[in-house]
C-alpha cells in the first residue's frame, strides 16, 4: 500500500465512530459501533467510496435456538484502499436504523434480516419478501419454528394473467420453468411485446444453508457451501475456507493457495463459455450454441481430468486442497479451448443478426450498478473498474491483472467482457504453469485439518472473485465448530439489478437474453 | 442405483467419457424408448432446491457432444406432453406445489427419476425447509446417483427408467425391485 493510501485509510479510522479493534486478519478492518453510531460510521465510510459488500445479523454468542441478542454485521468494501471495513454493532428492541435512506442497495439486506431475525429497518422503505416464501413466519425461521410440524407449502395466492394497467397484463413465468432450469418467478409486465415492468421472486429454493452450517466441523461445512451454488464451488468454497483459516489463524502452503487461485480461473473458464452459450441459445443461433456447448463439455472434462471433478467440487479444503492438479493435462489442453474460444466469439461479434440483438438489451447504467453495489463482470460491463483480486489480493498471484471494462452496460458488453476474462484467465494460468509451483496430483493435499481447535470464538472474513464477481463469507468459529456463518455469492449481490435491467427498454423476448447475460444463479442466492 | 450388472458404460462422473461408450448408450436409449412409448420420450424437469449442477449437465443432454433429440429423447415445453419428470434438489417444501401440480397434469404412464444426490437424501436431511428424499413426495422410479451425475450417467438412468416403465405395463416384476 502507498504511502498516501496509508495517510488516507489512517484518517479515515480516526474518523469512524466506534472502537476500532485489533485486527490479526490482513485486508480487514474490524470496528464496533454503538447502535446509535452506526448510521454516522455508514456515511463516513460511503464519503470515501465505500461499497456496500454486504450486511446481516448473527447471535451474539453462538445457539443452535439462536435465543438471546443479535447484532448486526455490515462489510464495506474500499478497494482503493485494498481493505474490507467490518462494522458490528449491537440490535436492541428488535430494530436497527434503516440503512437504505444512505445506501439504496442494502435493501435486499434489510429485507432479509427481517425474515430471518425479526428485526425491523426503521425509518426504511417497505419491505418485501426476498428469501422466504410468504407463507414463512418472519419471527425468523430458526425461532419457535424448529420443533414445528413439516407440512406441505401450499401458496397463499396463485399469480396469474391480469391485468394491470390499461392493455397491460402480467405474464407468470415459473417456478417451473423450460427445461433444465432453476426455478424461479418472474411476473412479467407486457402489453404483448414491450415489457414494461418485472417482479422477481427467488425464495422458492431457499434451502437454509447458512443455519445448517452451524454446529459443524468446518470440513463438514465445507461439503454443503460447495453445494450451496454448484456453478460457483470454487468461489464460495475458498471464501469459506478462507474465513475459516482467518479465525483460527491457520496458514497455507503456497503451492496450496496457488492450485486454489488455478481452480477458482477454471471454474471462471467455463462459466464464460457457458454464459456465451446460453445468450446464443437465447438469441436462437444454434450453430454458436452448438460450438460453445462443444467447448463447455470440454472444458468440464478437463476439469475432471486436471483437478478431479467436472464442476471442481472437492478441490478446496480448509487449510489447502484436497486435490491436486494434473499440470499435464492443463497444458495439453487449454490452449486449445481458449482458441476455439476467441475464434467462434470472433465469429459470433461478426454477426450482424446476432449483434443485433444484444446491442442496448438490458442495459445497467453504471449509476445503476454503483447505487446497487453490483459486483463482477456486469458491474464491469457498465465500467465500473472493480475486481477483487486486484482490489484485494490474497496472495501475489494476480500481479498485473488486466481488469476488462466495458462502457455500454448492455449484454453486448457483457459478452465483450466474458471474452477478454477469458483471455486474461489464459494468460494467468499459462504464466503459473511456466513459472510457478502448483500442487501435483501425485502430491499430497493440503494440511490435514485437526480439530477441535483450542481458540475461543473467533471470527474471520473470506474473499474471492468468483465467476460472478466477488464472494464472500464470514464465520464464527468457537471449540473448532461453526458457531455462526454467512454466505455471500455473488449471485445475492446481482440480482436486484435483473428487474432495473429488464425494464430498461426491452421486449418480451429479451428476457432470456439478458437473464444468460446476466449468468447468475438462483441457488446462490436462495442458499 | 438399483440396478442389476450391466454392460453399459461407466458411471464415474469424474472419469473422461468416450465417445463410442455414448453412441452405445444413446442407441440402446432410442431401442428401448421406441419400445415403451412406441414413438421418443419426452421429459420434463423440476428444480426443487438444486445447486444448479444438475441443471447444467441434465442441459448438455442436448448439446452436441450428447445430443439425444436424434434419438428422439425431446424436453417438454409442458407437463401435458411429458412422459419422464425428472427432478432435481433436495424438495423445499415452497416447491412443494408447483413439483406436485406438475405431477399431477402429466398424462400416464409416467415415470419419475431422481437425479442427484440431493433427492436421495444425500446432501440435505430432512428439516424445516426440505423434504430431502423425493420418495415421500412421490413414487420414484429410478435414483440416479452422482453429485451432479454426468449426462452419461443421466443416460443410464434412462434406460432404467425405460426398463421399469416397459415392466410395469406387461405386468412383468420390476428390475432391481
Ligand atoms: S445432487 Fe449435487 S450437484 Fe446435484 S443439485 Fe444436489 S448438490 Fe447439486
Amino acid at each position: 500500500m502507498t504511502a498516501n493510501r496509508e495517510s488516507e485509510l489512517d484518517r479515515l479510522l480516526r474518523e469512524l465512530p466506534g472502537t476500532v479493534g485489533p485486527t490479526s486478519q490482513a485486508g480487514v478492518i474490524r470496528c464496533n459501533c454503538g447502535a446509535a453510531e452506526m448510521l454516522a460510521a455508514v456515511r463516513s465510510l460511503v464519503a470515501v467510496s465505500g461499497r456496500l459488500a454486504d450486511m446481516f445479523a448473527v447471535p451474539v454468542a453462538p445457539s443452535k435456538d439462536h435465543s438471546g441478542s443479535l447484532q448486526r454485521v455490515t462489510v464495506f468494501a474500499l478497494d482503493r484502499l485494498g481493505v474490507y471495513v467490518q462494522l458490528s454493532s449491537p440490535i436492541t428492541d428488535g430494530a436497527t436504523e434503516a440503512f437504505t435512506t444512505v445506501i439504496p442497495g442494502a435493501y435486499l439486506e434489510e429485507c432479509e434480516i427481517f425474515e430471518l431475525w425479526g428485526v425491523v429497518p426503521e425509518g426504511g422503505t417497505p419491505l418485501n419478501r426476498v428469501l422466504l416464501p410468504p407463507s414463512r413466519e418472519t419471527s425468523g425461521p430458526l425461532r419457535g419454528s424448529r420443533h414445528r410440524a413439516r407440512s406441505a407449502w401450499a401458496p397463499t395466492e396463485v399469480r396469474a394473467p391480469q391485468v394491470v394497467q390499461g392493455e397491460a397484463f402480467e405474464f407468470p413465468v415459473g417456478p417451473v420453468r423450460g427445461a433444465a432450469q432453476e426455478s424461479l418467478y418472474l411476473g412479467l409486465v407486457t402489453t404483448g411485446e414491450e415489457l414494461l415492468d418485472a417482479y422477481l421472486a427467488l425464495f422458492h429454493k431457499h434451502r437454509g444453508i447458512e443455519h445448517r452450517l452451524v454446529g459443524l466441523a468446518p470440513e463438514q461445512a465445507l461439503f454443503l457451501v460447495e453445494r450451496c451454488e454448484g456453478q460457483g464451488a470454487v468461489g464460495n468454497a475458498l471464501a469459506f475456507a478462507r474465513a475459516v483459516e482467518a479465525a483460527i489463524g491457520l496458514a497455507v502452503s503456497e503451492p496450496a493457495a496457488r492450485t486454489r487461485a488455478l481452480a477458482l480461473e477454471m471454474e471462471r473458464l467455463y462459466n464464460h463459455v457457458a454464459s456465451v452459450a446460453a445468450v446464443c441459445q437465447a438469441t436462437g443461433l444454434v450453430v454458436g450454441q452448438a460450438a460453445m456447448e462443444i467447448l463447455l463439455e470440454d472444458c468440464l472434462r478437463l476439469n475432471a481430468t486436471a483437478l478431479g471433478h467436472r464442476y471442481l467440487f472437492n478441490v478446496v479444503a480448509v487449510g489447502g486442497v484436497q486435490h491436486g492438479c494434473d499440470v499435464a493435462a492443463l497444458e495439453a489442453s487449454l490452449a486449445g479451448i481458449c482458441d476455439r474460444f476467441s475464434d467462434s466469439l470472433a465469429a459470433l461479434l461478426a454477426t450482424n443478426s446476432f449483434v443485433d440483438r444484444l446491442e442496448n438489451a438490458g442495459i445497467v447504467s453504471a449509476a445503476q450498478a454503483t447505487r446497487l453495489g453490483l459486483v463482477g463482470p456486469i458491474a464491469r460491463a457498465a465500467a465500473l473498474d472493480l475486481d477483487s483480486r486486484r482490489d484485494h489480493p490474497w496472495n501475489g498471484h494476480y500481479l498485473g491483472l488486466g481488469v476488462a471494462t466495458e462502457p455500454d452496460g448492455d449484454v453486448l458488453a457483457r459478452l465483450r467482457v466474458a471474452s477478454k476474462e477469458v483471455a486474461e484467465t489464459e494468460r494467468l494460468v499459462r504464466h503459473w504453469l511456466r513459472s510457478s509451483e502448483l500442487l501435483d496430483i501425485s502430491d499430497m493435499p493440503g494440511q490435514p485439518l485437526g480439530g477441535p481447535f483450542e481458540t475461543g470464538p473467533a471470527e474471520g472474513l473470506g474473499w474471492c472473485e468468483s465467476p460472478r464477481g466477488e464472494a464472500l463469507a464470514w464465520v464464527r468459529v468457537a471449540g473448532g465448530r461453526v458457531g455462526a456463518a454467512r454466505l455471500r455469492p455473488a449471485s445475492v449481490r446481482n440480482w436486484r439489478a435483473f428487474d432495473d435491467a429488464l425494464r430498461a427498454r426491452n421486449v418480451f423476448t429479451d428476457v432470456a437474453i439478458v437473464e444468460a447475460s446476466f449468468w447468475l444463479t438462483v441457488a446462490g442466492f436462495a442458499r | 442405483m438399483t440396478r442389476r450388472g450391466t454392460s453399459s458404460p461407466s458411471l464415474d462422473a469424474t472419469a473422461p467419457v468416450r465417445a463410442v461408450s455414448v453412441r452405445e448408450a444413446a442407441d440402446e436409449l432410442h431401442r428401448r424408448s421406441v419400445q415403451a412409448f412406441g414413438r421418443s420420450l419426452h421429459i420434463r424437469t423440476v428444480d426443487t432446491g438444486s445447486c444448479g449442477a444438475c441443471e447444467a449437465e441434465l442441459r448438455l443432454l442436448s448439446s452436441p457432444r450428447y445430443d439425444l433429440h436424434r434419438l428422439g429423447l425431446f424436453f417438454a415445453p409442458a407437463p401435458r406432453h411429458a412422459d419422464c419428470l425428472m427432478v432435481t434438489g433436495p424438495g423445499t417444501f415452497a416447491m412443494d406445489h408447483a413439483l406436485m401440480t406438475t405431477y399431477e397434469a402429466m398424462p400416464d404412464p409416467k415415470i419419475v427419476v431422481a437425479v442427484g444426490a440431493c433427492p436421495m437424501g444425500g446432501v440435505f436431511g430432512p428439516d424445516e425447509y426440505t423434504h430431502s428424499d423425493l420418495s415421500a413426495q412421490l413414487p420414484v422410479d429410478v435414483y440416479i446417483p452422482g453429485c451432479p451425475p454426468s449426462p452419461l450417467a443421466l443416460l443410464q438412468g434412462l434406460l432404467l427408467a425405460l426398463d421399469r416403465s416397459q415392466a410395469r405395463r406387461h405386468g412383468q416384476p420390476e428390475l432391481g425391485a
